[in-house]
């Protein structure tokens, strides 16, 4: 692993959030009413209207307004809520954590569950297991998100079956307990689609692997189908398998938005919803590119995993 | 390495034993389109210390026949009839966990890519020491140790450092040491090789075959070897079987298969394989003859990029494809051009067709290029290119009249209304029928495919015709037809040809000149009668070394 | 062509498709009930004999709702994938024709796109449009775009070094003939699997924004609008969330299944 390639690819993520964070201020520039429109609401009259654009300086040339923005984001200044008068920062920070607890915990729900979902389906190719997990993967990509939470509520939470709450949040550190019980449902919508899919690419790769002429080779050397599958197949899945999840990664970071939204999670997705709604620019624009960036680096950072596994991965 | 073989005691006389014995051995692969019979009645029988050497084209089951040895037959397959017995022991009835135990033991298997059939991702010492550690009951740490010595017997030099390498580290002749390491590993009683050679440069194949002649001579083994080369074959066989869709149509000792072959079959094989002392050649142009085209100082270099690109894509590196060639073209002559992967035929051949950007210049007709973009459609039509793979050079999309029209209409040979009946002089001219026409390439044999690639190329009615590697993906047989095929085409009309190929036993049988070239550079250049002279370049002689004439053909020119 | 049938995978999609086109076409026209029309007195009722999937809060007869919302639905997803396929396939095609500079800035800036997930773009786009079916459909259709363009670069690219390819330009072929007659023809396949998946998607997330109202408005029966409307009635009767969420997935398997067989029938040499 060279510097130079580390160096490259940080460049290169750079570059990326600095083209998002263009298309994003290019879009809320578009959004009908401005920010001085939002702050002193519906009724102000023209004058005024005027007055606080001058003081904002929202009449200035679009490449002024775009440098000095990105050129305070930089020095983590994030602007100010329009809707909830607090700094951007503030409001951000406490929702990516909440996120964050809720997308760790259903990323590490799927990839124990889906990856050993995906070989034994591989490994048992046209069985009724196969088939079995294969049909899961079917359906399981092809319910939206609010579909699987609607479901799942109806049969899990509420007066049907009131086994779990609803919807809430209880954070980790207060109560352990609390935090599981309330974060099955959101996290198990999440995670169905995302096992679904994982479920059928590992097993996509994983048969691939199965068919290769060093399988073979392996198993005419007289070797234990044991030991041909653990030591020849399963370490040329693995790189393959980390490439799928972290494109899924994107999966996750959209479908959070809906779960949270549906299970009144206090994370950036339902932040987000709510910036939408009330036009809330600074807020819309710091979850944007909060979001693109997780997603970058997360790619970056299974890259490196990858090129750890294959020792033909070399930078 | 080895004090006695497999389970058999040292002193007992093994001299005629017989190790492996197959007996009215029937297969079927059940298909869609119903039972396809893979083998038909086998009946063969290899003795201790002997190779036999099983020859087949592509379709004639000799690859099925050692799945079958190795019980490692796919699940729709289904065995008629017959037996297969290791030291008279009756493989066929033997449970998966005794087969398990033959595997790699009794019975292992040197194969075709050793790039494939080696795991990526775990060490070359690994892959040899766990051979080991399963049969020979050896410790991790012994295991390594034997498989290193095993490394140095196979000629490996330096066996340690080979050890601790991964496959994408090591070069395809000494990953093939090391696949062949592991296959002597155990001693086993028998050792099937399928077609080990053919996936490697010619050096690096002869070198792979020198090394199972004298593995062969030091340890007795006794080894089925499978290819599609008889000439290969000849050269270190005891015995000859030549397998043809599922019968085995003969099977001889090997001076015999050559001297006395019974089935014409055989014969044909035979015919085919490529003499230097058989010429097919068209008449050689005179000596004063003038220059076609004039080659000088062409180099291809890759990886030269805008600045944009340097900036976005920084890994792309500097490489040659060609490095100051200079060669002149005589008229009417058939020239070849050999050189092993990644010598730069390939590249000239580009290069000449106006595909490739290059530095120098290209004289032809009296005009010269110097650039790429110079070069016009005159010259594009009076030089055309048929290339190697024949599956990719027709477009599956078209029918077989519309690649032909093309060069028709695009440099108006004839007029519209001729062009059904040039169609039909051109697809008789390769000697295929008439309706061919109406097909659809995947419709078409890949020996076929490339008669209609030839036949495009001549349709154009070119004074040069640059035959790229064409009958490298062929059939033996069918190389043969096809390689004789140009060369009328060549008579009848007059055209200058340039053939490119790695096979210099065939380039010696059609060429009037022989270019060499090496790593981007032309090494060698003379006329075909002086191949064997003292001053010819080292690459040219190690070339020859490494593809002698086959054994038992010098005597009988053809059958 | 004729060994897709014989995958059961295939088979399934082809049959949910077909059940779905005729729900589209003709849903209007076989509906027993008006999808607007109350029947008070069978409210948030399961199956029965006179309404086969069970009434909604208002009464309203949920098969009916179900086969007008259909063209809601589908036909969005349809529409917004193709807008995406000629938009996507215009711009790949050129990158991957032309090369050069051109060909890594498209990449750069499409990357830059595709950094975004997919839903917030859309969510993004939707805002700035303002709510709707169209709008929500030209923002799924902007969001879609670098994806197939990348699909379409890469399959041009691999059939730019085919040598029947090479053979054109050897000859002297003008780039338009190349470009029409050679590649084209040949690279359609891999763009035409991508966007039969794809629009299974697009259907998802159509009615993910439905359902988030941002997407089709009341009246309209769209189905993921159907489910938020019926939200806080889900206790007291499933029905009337899980027939037009399970419509949803049912539609969206259909096109994934037979996006996969056609897949296979383009290239039987992968493995499944």
């Amino acid at each position: 692993m060279s510097l130079g390639y580390l160096t490259r690819r940080l460049f290169s993520v750079l570059l990326v959030l600095v083209i998002v964070s263009f298309a994003v201020f290019a879009i809320t520039m578009i959004l009908p009413g401005n920010a001085a429109v939002m702050i002193l609401g519906e009724y102000a009259t023209e004058d005024q209207l005027l007055a606080l654009a001058e003081v904002l300086g929202l009449n200035r040339p679009w490449y002024i307004q775009y440098f000095e923005w990105a050129g305070n984001i930089l020095q983590a200044d994030w602007g100010m809520s329009l809707r909830l008068s607090l700094p951007v920062g503030e409001v951000v920070g406490d929702a990516f954590w909440n996120s964050a607890s809720l997308a760790v915990t259903a990323l590490v729900t799927v990839i124990i569950i889906a990856i050993p979902l995906g070989i034994l389906a591989a490994l048992y190719r046209g069985s009724k297991v196969d088939l079995g997990i294969g049909l899961f993967a079917y359906v399981g990509t092809a319910m939206p998100e609010f579909v699987t939470a609607t479901l799942l509520l109806v049969f899990l939470a509420g007066s049907a079956g009131g086994y779990l709450p609803a919807g809430g949040f209880i954070a980790p550190n207060e109560s352990f307990p609390g935090f599981v019980s309330h974060v099955i449902l959101p996290a198990g919508t999440l995670g169905l689609i995302l096992m679904a899919h994982i479920a059928r690419q590992v097993r996509s790769e994983m048969s691939d692997v199965l068919a290769s002429d060093y399988i073979r080779a392996a198993r005419l050397k007289g070797l234990r189908e044991r030991t041909v599958i653990r030591r020849h197949a399963l370490p040329n899945s693995l790189a393959p398998a980390v490439a799928v999840i972290s494109l899924d990664i994107g999966y996750l970071l959209g479908g959070i938005i809906v779960v949270e939204e549906i299970f009144a999670w206090p994370g950036l997705g339902r932040l987000l919803i709510y910036a939408l709604e009330n036009r809330d620019l600074p807020v819309i624009q710091a979850i944007t590119l909060l979001l693109a960036a997780v997603y970058a680096l997360s790619n970056l950072f299974s890259d490196l995993v990858i090129a750890a596994l294959d020792p033909r991965v070399r930078y | 390495m080895v004090e006695k073989l497999g389970n058999l005691p040292a002193e007992a006389s093994l001299d005629g034993l017989t190790v492996l014995a197959i007996r009215d051995y029937s297969l079927n692969y059940n298909t869609t389109s119903g039972p396809f019979e893979a083998l038909k009645s086998i009946n063969l029988e290899i003795n201790r210390g002997q190779t036999l050497g099983l020859v087949g084209e592509s379709g004639s089951g000799k690859t099925s026949l050692a799945w079958a040895i190795m019980r490692y037959l796919p699940d729709n397959a289904s065995e008629v009839s017959g037996s297969i017995s290791l030291l008279g022991e009756n493989l066929r009835g033997k449970s998966h966990q005794e087969i398990l135990e033959i595997r790699g033991r009794r019975i292992s298997m040197v194969f075709q890519d050793p790039s494939t059939s080696l795991n990526p991702v775990i060490r070359l010492g690994d892959q040899i020491a766990e051979v080991l550690v399963r049969h020979r009951g050896l410790t991790p740490k012994q295991a390594l140790t034997e498989g290193e010595a095993l490394l140095a017997t196979t000629g490996i030099t330096k066996p340690a450092e080979m050890m601790d390498r991964y496959p994408h580290q090591a070069s395809g002749g000494e990953k093939q040491r090391v696949v062949i390491a592991t296959a002597f590993a155990c001693n086993p009683e028998l050792i099937i090789f399928d077609e080990p050679t053919t996936a490697l440069d010619i050096i690096t194949a002869r070198q792979i075959l020198d090394l199972f002649d004298r593995l062969r001579e030091e340890t007795q083994v006794t080894a089925l070897y499978i290819s599609h080369d008889l000439g290969l074959v000849s050269r270190i066989a005891d015995d000859v079987a030549v397998i043809r869709r599922g019968l085995v149509v003969e099977e001889e000792p090997c001076d015999r298969v050559f001297s006395a072959p019974q089935h014409q079959y055989t014969r044909d094989l035979i015919a085919a394989v490529p003499h230097p002392n058989r010429r097919i050649a068209s008449p050689a142009p005179e000596e004063s003859a003038s220059d076609l085209l004039n080659m000088t100082g062409v180099s291809v270099r890759y990886g030269e990029t805008s600045i944009l690109t340097r900036i976005f894509q920084p890994d792309r590196e500097l490489t040659y494809g060609a490095c100051d060639v200079s060669l002149n073209v005589r008229l009417r002559e058939l020239l070849g051009v050999v050189g092993e992967s990644g010598s730069g035929k390939s590249t000239i051949a580009k290069v000449l067709a106006g595909l490739q950007d290059f530095d120098g210049s290209l004289r032809f007709n009296e005009r010269v290029f110097a650039t790429r973009k110079s070069i016009n459609t005159d010259y594009r039509r009076a030089v055309q290119i048929v290339f190697q793979n024949p599956d990719a050079s027709l477009n599956p999309r078209q029918k077989i009249r519309e690649i032909l029209s093309r060069p028709l209409k695009l440099y108006k040979i004839v007029p519209r209304s001729e062009i059904p009946q040039r169609i039909r002089d051109l697809l008789s001219k390769v000697l295929l029928p008439e309706e061919f026409a109406d097909r659809y390439p995947h419709q078409l044999s890949g020996g076929e495919k490339q008669r209609v690639a030839i036949a495009r190329a001549f349709a154009a009615e070119p004074e040069l015709v640059i035959c790229d590697e064409i009958t490298s993906s062929l059939d033996v047989s069918v190389q043969a037809s096809v390689a004789k095929l140009l060369v009328d085409l060549q008579r009848d009309t007059g055209t200058t040809c340039i053939f490119i190929t790695h096979d210099l036993n065939l380039i010696r049988q059609l060429a009037h000149r022989i270019a060499v070239m090496y790593r981007g550079s032309l090494v060698d250049l003379f006329e075909t009668n002086e191949a064997e002279n003292a001053e010819r370049h080292s690459y040219t002689r190690a070339l020859l070394d490494a593809v002698p004439v086959p054994a038992g053909t010098e005597s009988s020119p053809s059958a | 062509m004729s060994d897709f049938v014989r995958h059961p995978a295939g088979v399934a999609g082809a049959i949910l498709l077909t059940i779905i086109a005729l729900a589209v076409l003709f849903g209007p026209l076989v509906a027993p009930y008006d999808p607007q029309a109350f029947h008070t007195t069978v409210r948030l009722q399961g199956p029965s004999a006179d309404h086969w999937l069970g009434t909604d809060q208002f009464g309203r007869d949920l098969l009916s709702r179900l086969l007008f919302g259909a063209r809601s639905t589908i036909a969005f997803g349809v529409g917004a994938t193709m807008i995406s396929v000629i938009a996507g396939s215009l711009i790949g095609v050129t990158a991957g024709v032309v090369g050069g500079w051109i060909d890594s800035v498209i990449m750069r800036g499409l990357d830059g796109m595709l950094a975004v997930p997919d839903l917030l773009f859309v969510l993004l786009i939707v805002t700035m449009l303002g709510a709707g079916t169209g709008e929500a459909m030209l923002a799924v259709s902007i969001a879609f775009t670098p994806g197939m363009a990348r699909i379409s670069r890469s399959s041009v690219l691999s059939i730019r070094t085919r040598e029947y390819v090479l053979a054109a330009v050897a000859r002297g072929e003008s780039q338009r003939y190349i470009i029409l007659s050679e590649v084209i023809p040949n690279a359609i396949g891999p763009i035409i699997v991508e966007g039969t998946i794809r629009v299974s998607f697009a259907i998802m997330i159509g009615a993910t924004l439905g359902f988030l109202g941002m997407g089709a408005q009341p009246p309209s029966t769209e189905w993921g609008l159907m489910v938020s409307e019926a939200r806080q009635f889900m206790y007291r009767s499933p029905w009337v969330v899980a027939v037009p969420g399970l419509a949803i997935a049912v539609a969206a398997m259909g096109f994934n299944l037979f996006g996969d067989a056609l897949r296979d029938a383009f290239d039987p040499r992968r493995s499944r």
